[in-house]
C-alpha cells in the first residue's frame, strides 16, 4: 500500500517534470516577446508591450497571417474532400489496388519534408508552375492529405457497413445513401481531419520555403527574421501563433463534444 | 384454392470464382408463407439470401418475384427488404428516424411518416415513447424490435431475415421469435428467414428448407422434415440420433457392433447403410413381445431435459440416445432397448 502510494507520488514528480520540460521553450518564446531591450537577455530587465505593438501595425506580419490562413483553409478544404474518398477506398471497398493503396499512402510522410520540398519545387519547375501560394498549397496537400486520410478511414473502420447496404434496402440512392448515412457517420472523422490539417498547414515550414515564391507565411517570415533582422517581434509573432494555434485547437475540440452530446 | 406464389427460384447459382456458394437452387415460396432456410454455417443461406434482396447478383438461374424477373434488379429497387444479422440500425438517428427512414426515402410526407413509423413501431411492441429514444440507447430486444419496425415502415412484399436473433439470449429468443411468428400472422406477408438453429426452425416455420454446401436437400413443413428426414445429413441435423451402421444378413439390416439384427423400415429394401431412429422412438423393453432386435445396455448417465430426460445407453457396441418424459417411470440401470421399424429410417451413406 505504502510502497504504490510513494510509486504514484514519484510518477506525479516525474509527468510535472516532463511537462515542464517540454513547455518552458514556449515560456521564454513569451518571456523573450516582452523584454524591451532589442535582443535577448535573462533575466529580463525591462518589459514592454511595444513589439506586439509593432506586430499588429506590420503590414509585412498581417501579409503573412493573411498568407497562411488563405493556405490552412484552402489545404483543409481540399484535404478533407480528399480524404473522405480516400478513405473509403482504404476502408471500404475492395477493389484491385487496395492492398498496394493502403502500403503507399503514406509514403509522402516519411519523406524528409526539405526533400519533399525540393522535388516538388523542381518539379513545379519543369512543368512551369509558379512558385507561389497555390503552389504551397499543393505541396501541402502532398505531405496533409494521405494523414487526414487515415484519420478518416480510421472513423470509417469504426462503424458497421451493413448500414450502408441496409439503408439502399430500404431504398435509398447512392447519393442518399453518402448524405443521410456515410457523411454524418464519418462526421467526428472529417472534423478532426480537418482540424489537423488547419494545424500542421499553419506550423509547416519546409514546404512553404521552397513552394511559395515571393509569397510568404507565418513560419517563413520568422525564418526570415531570425536569419537576418532579429527583433522581439520574432518571438510575439511566434508567441501568438502558438496561441492561434492553441485557440483553434480548443474551439474546434469544443465544438466537436457539443456535437457529440447533442447526438 | 392453393396461395399464389410470390417468389420462384429456378435453378439458381452462384459462383465465387471457382467455388460454388450456391448451387442450382431451385424452390418456390407462396404469398403469406413463413419459410425459413436452415443449414450449417457455410452451407451458402447467406449468400442465397443475398441474392434474393439483391445484394448479389446470381451466376445462372432465375429468381422471379410474382412472375417477374428480378436477377437484375439492385435492392433498392426490389419491393423487398431484410433484417440484416447485425440489424445495421442507424447509429446516429432516433428510433423514429430510423424506422421512417425507409418513408423517407419515398418522399412520404412528415405527418404522415410519423403516423406510420408510429404504427409500426405498435406492430413492434414497442411502446410510442421510444420515438425520440436514440438506438444507441436502446437495449438488445428493443433494437430488434426498431430493426423490424424499420423493415415495417418499408412495406416489403418480402420481409428477410438473417439470423436477426442470434446474438440474443435465450430467453429473450425465445419470446421474440413466437411474436415475430404473430406479427407474420398479423400482418399476412411473406416472411423469408435464415437460420442455423433448427429449434428457431421448427418453432415459426410453415415449411422449412434445408440447405448443405449451396444446394438445397428438402423442404417440407417442419413436422415433415423431423419425421420424415430424406437423407442422413437432414436427419442428423434435425437433432441428435441414433445412427447404427447395419449390413444386409438373411432378409435384415444386421448391425455387427451390436450384434443385433433389426427389420428394415416398411417399404425399404434390406441393403447396406446407415439405420437412424430419434432418441425418443428408442423403447425399453419389459415383457411382452418386442417390436424389432433388441439392444441389451445399461444407463450410465442422465441428463435433464426441461420436460424430458435423456438417458445415455452405454451397449456392446456404443452410446445410444434415449429420451423420455420426465414424469416416466425411472428404469433400471440394466436396461433392454428397441424400436418399432416404422419409427426408423435407413439411408445408404
Amino acid at each position: 500500500m505504502r510502497d504504490s502510494a510513494i510509486i504514484r507520488r514519484l510518477l506525479g514528480v516525474y509527468v510535472t517534470l516532463v511537462v515542464i520540460v517540454l513547455y518552458i521553450p514556449m515560456v521564454v518564446v513569451g518571456l523573450a516577446s516582452i523584454s524591451r531591450s532589442r535582443f535577448f537577455v535573462f533575466p529580463i530587465r525591462k518589459t514592454s508591450t511595444k513589439w506586439y505593438e509593432d506586430t499588429f501595425d506590420s503590414l509585412q506580419v498581417q501579409e503573412a497571417v493573411w498568407t497562411s490562413v488563405t493556405i490552412a483553409v484552402f489545404v483543409a478544404i481540399l484535404a478533407v474532400v480528399l480524404a473522405v474518398f480516400g478513405a473509403l477506398a482504404y476502408a471500404r471497398y475492395d477493389w484491385k489496388g487496395r492492398k498496394l493503396y493502403q502500403k503507399i499512402l503514406l509514403v509522402p510522410v516519411f519523406f524528409p519534408q526539405a526533400v519533399l520540398g525540393l522535388a516538388l519545387q523542381l518539379w513545379f519547375n519543369s512543368v512551369g508552375i509558379q512558385m507561389s501560394w497555390p503552389a504551397t498549397v499543393f505541396a501541402q496537400l502532398v505531405w496533409i492529405a494521405p494523414i487526414v486520410t487515415l484519420i478518416v478511414a480510421i472513423q470509417a473502420y469504426g462503424y458497421d457497413a451493413s448500414v450502408e447496404e441496409a439503408a439502399r434496402d430500404l431504398g435509398a440512392t447512392r447519393w442518399m445513401v453518402f448524405r443521410d448515412i456515410t457523411f454524418p457517420l464519418l462526421g467526428p472523422g472529417i472534423f478532426s481531419g480537418f482540424l489537423f490539417a488547419v494545424l500542421l498547414s499553419w506550423g509547416n515550414f519546409p514546404l512553404a520555403y521552397f513552394t511559395s515564391g515571393a509569397d510568404v507565411t507565418i513560419p517563413e517570415w520568422l525564418y526570415g527574421k531570425m536569419i537576418g533582422g532579429y527583433t522581439p517581434m520574432v518571438p510575439a509573432v511566434g508567441f501568438l501563433s502558438v496561441l492561434a494555434g492553441g485557440l483553434a485547437l480548443i474551439v474546434g475540440l469544443t465544438v466537436r463534444s457539443r456535437i457529440a452530446r447533442v447526438q | 384454392m392453393a396461395p399464389e406464389t410470390i417468389l420462384e427460384l429456378k435453378s439458381v447459382d452462384k459462383h465465387f470464382g471457382g467455388f460454388v456458394a450456391v448451387d442450382r437452387v431451385s424452390l418456390s415460396i407462396a404469398e403469406g408463407e413463413f419459410f425459413t432456410i436452415v443449414g450449417p454455417s457455410g452451407s451458402g443461406k447467406t449468400t442465397l439470401i443475398r441474392l434474393l434482396v439483391g445484394m448479389d447478383k446470381p451466376t445462372h438461374g432465375d429468381i422471379l418475384l410474382r412472375g417477374q424477373r428480378i436477377n437484375d434488379t439492385p435492392a433498392h429497387l426490389r419491393p423487398t427488404c431484410m433484417v440484416f444479422q447485425s440489424l445495421a440500425l442507424f447509429p446516429h438517428m432516433t428510433v423514429g428516424e430510423n424506422v421512417e427512414y425507409p418513408l423517407k426515402c419515398r418522399n412520404v410526407d412528415k405527418a404522415e411518416r410519423r403516423r406510420r413509423a408510429e404504427e409500426c413501431l405498435g406492430l413492434a411492441h414497442l411502446p410510442a415513447g421510444y420515438y425520440d429514444r436514440p438506438v444507441t440507447k436502446c437495449s438488445g430486444g428493443e433494437r430488434q424490435r426498431v430493426a423490424l419496425a424499420r423493415a415495417l415502415a418499408f412495406d416489403p412484399e418480402i420481409l428477410f431475415f438473417d439470423e436477426p436473433l442470434s446474438a440474443i439470449d435465450y430467453r429473450l429468443r425465445k419470446t421474440l421469435e413466437k411474436e415475430l411468428k404473430d406479427i407474420q400472422r398479423e400482418t399476412g406477408k411473406t416472411f423469408v428467414y435464415i437460420t442455423h438453429s433448427l429449434e428457431e426452425a421448427m418453432i415459426m416455420s410453415d415449411r422449412i428448407g434445408v440447405m448443405r454446401s449451396g444446394r438445397l436437400v428438402q423442404v417440407g413443413s417442419p413436422r415433415e422434415i423431423y419425421k420424415a428426414p430424406n437423407s442422413r445429413f437432414v436427419s442428423e441435423f434435425m437433432g441428435e440420433v441414433n445412427v447404427l451402421p447395419v449390413t444386409p444378413a438373411n432378409g435384415k439390416l444386421m448391425c455387427e457392433p451390436l450384434g443385433v439384427a433389426f427389420d428394415p423400415p416398411p417399404g425399404e429394401a434390406v441393403r447396406a447403410g446407415s439405420l437412424v431412429v430419434r432418441p425418443e422412438d428408442m423403447r425399453f423393453v419389459n415383457g411382452g413381445p418386442p417390436p424389432n432386435g433388441v439392444i441389451e445396455g445399461e444407463i450410465f448417465n442422465e441428463y435433464l431435459l426441461g420436460s424430458r430426460v435423456q438417458y445415455q445407453v452405454r451397449t456392446r457396441g456404443f452410446t445410444l440416445l434415449v429420451e423420455r418424459l420426465r414424469d416416466a417411470e425411472q428404469p433400471d440401470r440394466q436396461i433392454a432397448l428397441s424400436f418399432t421399424p416404422e419409427d426408423s429410417a435407413l439411408f445408404p451413406e
